[in-house]
């Protein structure tokens, strides 16, 4: 079950990066890349596999049973770290467009050549 | 200390100065000082780790202890250590340019501790042996270059930047993606490991039927960082907006380091799979006879689009950057043929890696005499350059030496790269050599159009005032573009043993999984 409703969500995650990428107002634009990578990040998390113990040695005590796979969260956390510097770096670079532009319409971008 | 270490002094060099130059922000002699030590200090390391590979095989560096494949391994082939002697030729000029031109404010600021932050990348990009590192390494690289490209942040270099921005932050979102299905499919994120999965599926218990899709994944971002048709229409903008010597650097190695992405992931890890079988339309049953059509139609397309638009172009850096879509068709057209023909793998490949330095070499001379000529003239466009030969005769030669090495006439630089590239083209079929043919009839038109028009015919009225250091610079990277033409033995030897370590997976895998120590 939690497959599916994962998959849904990825789903839906990509599909509003990718409306969002599509838009003609930046900041939007923004928005869409940030939610893209972000739903590249819950799709990694799946990766590692969605049955097993919470991948803290000592948490339950002494069982430990089936285990998650520790790698791909930490992989997450990477990327995750990443995500962040882009995102403010590419917020600051709309701010830089529009100071220098005055608009924030790739349309009326695209026509200042 | 081991001969290991020396695997990451060039990324320590880097990181030191970077971190250095940032410090010494107070004192402009100081920082400058620094970090053109930084650069020369690089170029000693590269070439420690070059002489240390040539002579005594792979060096593999495993990071905190953990052993391969569990840790992150750094691995220095002669793959590996043939691109970082790129990134070292091409990163010294462009440094010491780059001290006479960026604006002083924004040198104290900021650029020269970007900049080696960017060589930290590129050098990281080429050393790791594991998937996800790679993805980091692409971001440090990508990140300082984002800024370097909207380094002047004018009107025009906003809009370019975010172009660029965008487009790479999709790549690495896709890029994560292929990377999580690669590692869920193989179990392993290490390189030498998962080329061993894959080369025995059944053994590990591996389905390979996805990995050509996630691996497709792969090659469209890596196709994306190197600029190929239909990946490349955010180079022409951010080449113009980026200052002259940082567009050298995008054009001379950040480029290769998709080639580079290119070759090792299709031609070291994949190419051991068997494709599974009922792929249609595709005839064989390695990897690599699914990716040969792929490139072949990739690398007809980037020569003849970036050929063809490089004609009408009606200023230096406009020109400069089509040729250089053009010109990565001529790196990926051997890779295309290595691909296809197994027998002609070693000579297709050498092919290509010659010209990876031919076009690297060459493109980053064009790109700085670029620079010396709007540092001069205040403008790139040839109706404004009017017959510069008589204003300007040095500077001007020097961009001949660098356009006469992009056509490929002997004894430059450039006559080597196009002499193995034809020499692969011409043992396959027609349409290679016919690529391979019309793309140099295009690369003579252009050049030949941009010396007619800016630097030959009636001089305009006006002092034209070229700065000895400019000149000294530009004359000294044309002699590398002779000398290295005139003594082609050393480089086609480099690149023998750097296409035979990216062939030779056995060696790769022993190298990084049979005990490399620390």
């Amino acid at each position: 079950m939690t497959e599916v409703a994962l998959a849904l969500v990825l789903g839906t995650l990509f599909a509003i990066g990718t409306f969002l990428l599509l838009r003609r107002d930046v900041v939007r634009v923004v928005w869409g890349v940030t939610i893209l990578s972000q739903s590249a990040n819950v799709y990694l998390v799946t990766m590692g596999g969605l049955a097993g113990a919470v991948p803290v040695l000592g948490h339950n005590g002494g069982d430990h049973g089936l285990v998650t796979d520790p790698l791909v969260q930490a992989l997450v956390l990477t990327a995750i770290v990443i995500g962040f510097g882009t995102t403010a770096f590419a917020l600051v670079l709309t701010y830089r467009v529009y100071e220098e532009q005055g608009t924030i319409d790739l349309d009326e971008l695209g026509e200042g050549a | 200390m081991a001969a290991a270490d020396l695997a990451i002094a060039p990324m320590l060099v880097p990181l030191s100065t970077a971190v250095l130059v940032l410090v010494l922000g107070f004192s402009r002699r100081l920082q400058v000082a620094v970090s053109v030590t930084g650069g020369v200090a690089y170029a000693v390391a590269v070439a420690l780790l070059f002489q240390q590979v040539a002579a005594a095989g792979p060096l593999v560096y495993v990071v905190s202890g953990w052993p391969a494949p569990f840790g992150i391994a750094l691995v220095a082939d002669a793959l590996s250590a043939f691109m970082l002697g790129l990134a070292a030729i091409v990163a010294l000029p462009a440094l010491v340019a780059s001290v006479q031109w960026v604006d002083p404010v924004g040198q104290r600021l900021s650029y020269h501790a970007l900049f080696h932050f960017m060589l930290l990348g590129i050098s990281g990009s080429f050393l790791t042996g594991d998937l996800f590192n790679l993805f980091v390494w692409f971001e440090v690289m990508l990140m300082a270059s984002y800024v370097l490209v909207v380094f002047y942040s004018g009107a025009e270099h906003t809009r370019a930047a975010l172009q660029y921005v965008v487009l790479n932050l999709v790549g690495s979102a896709v890029m994560l993606l292929a990377i999580g299905g690669l590692y869920a499919v193989t179990g392993t994120l290490n390189m030498a490991d998962m080329a061993r999965r894959l080369a025995e599926p059944a053994a590990y218990g591996v389905d390979p039927a996805p990995v050509v899709g996630l691996s497709a994944l792969l090659f469209a971002v890596f196709a994306l960082k190197a600029g190929i048709v239909p990946f490349h229409f955010w180079v022409p903008p951010a080449y113009r907006a980026a200052p002259a010597p940082v567009a050298a650097m995008l054009a001379g190695v950040v480029k290769k380091v998709g080639v580079y992405a290119i070759i090792r992931l299709s031609f070291t890890v994949f190419a051991g799979t068997a494709l599974p079988a009922g792929l249609a339309g595709f005839p064989g049953d390695s990897f690599l006879d699914f990716y040969a059509p792929v490139l072949l139609a990739m690398a007809a397309a980037s020569v003849l689009l970036g050929g063809a638009v490089a004609v009408a172009q009606d200023e230096v850096d406009g020109l400069l950057a089509y040729s250089s879509i053009g010109q990565v068709g001529f790196i990926v057209l051997p890779l295309a043929i290595a691909a296809a023909v197994p027998d002609l793998r070693p000579l297709a490949m050498t092919a290509a890696l010659v010209y990876v330095v031919t076009h690297g070499v060459a493109k980053a001379l064009l790109f700085l005499a670029s620079g010396a000529i709007f540092e001069a003239v205040g403008s790139v466009r040839f109706a404004d350059l009017g017959g510069l030969t008589e204003r300007a005769p040095l500077l001007s030669a020097t961009f001949l030496v660098g356009g006469l090495s992009l056509v490929g006439v002997p004894p430059l630089l450039g006559f080597l790269g196009k002499l193995f590239v034809f020499d692969a083209a011409a043992r396959t079929g027609v349409v290679a050599p016919a690529v391979a043919l019309v793309g140099a009839i295009l690369t003579i038109a252009y050049v030949t159009r941009a010396w007619n028009r800016g630097f030959w015919g009636p001089p305009l009225a006006g002092e034209v005032d070229v700065r000895t250091g400019d000149l000294a610079l530009l004359v000294a990277l044309a002699a590398v573009v002779i000398v290295l033409g005139l003594g082609a033995e050393g480089l086609v030897r480099a690149a023998e043993a750097g296409s035979a370590a990216a062939l030779d997976r056995g060696a790769y895998i022993s190298a990084v999984l049979g005990g490399g120590s620390t």
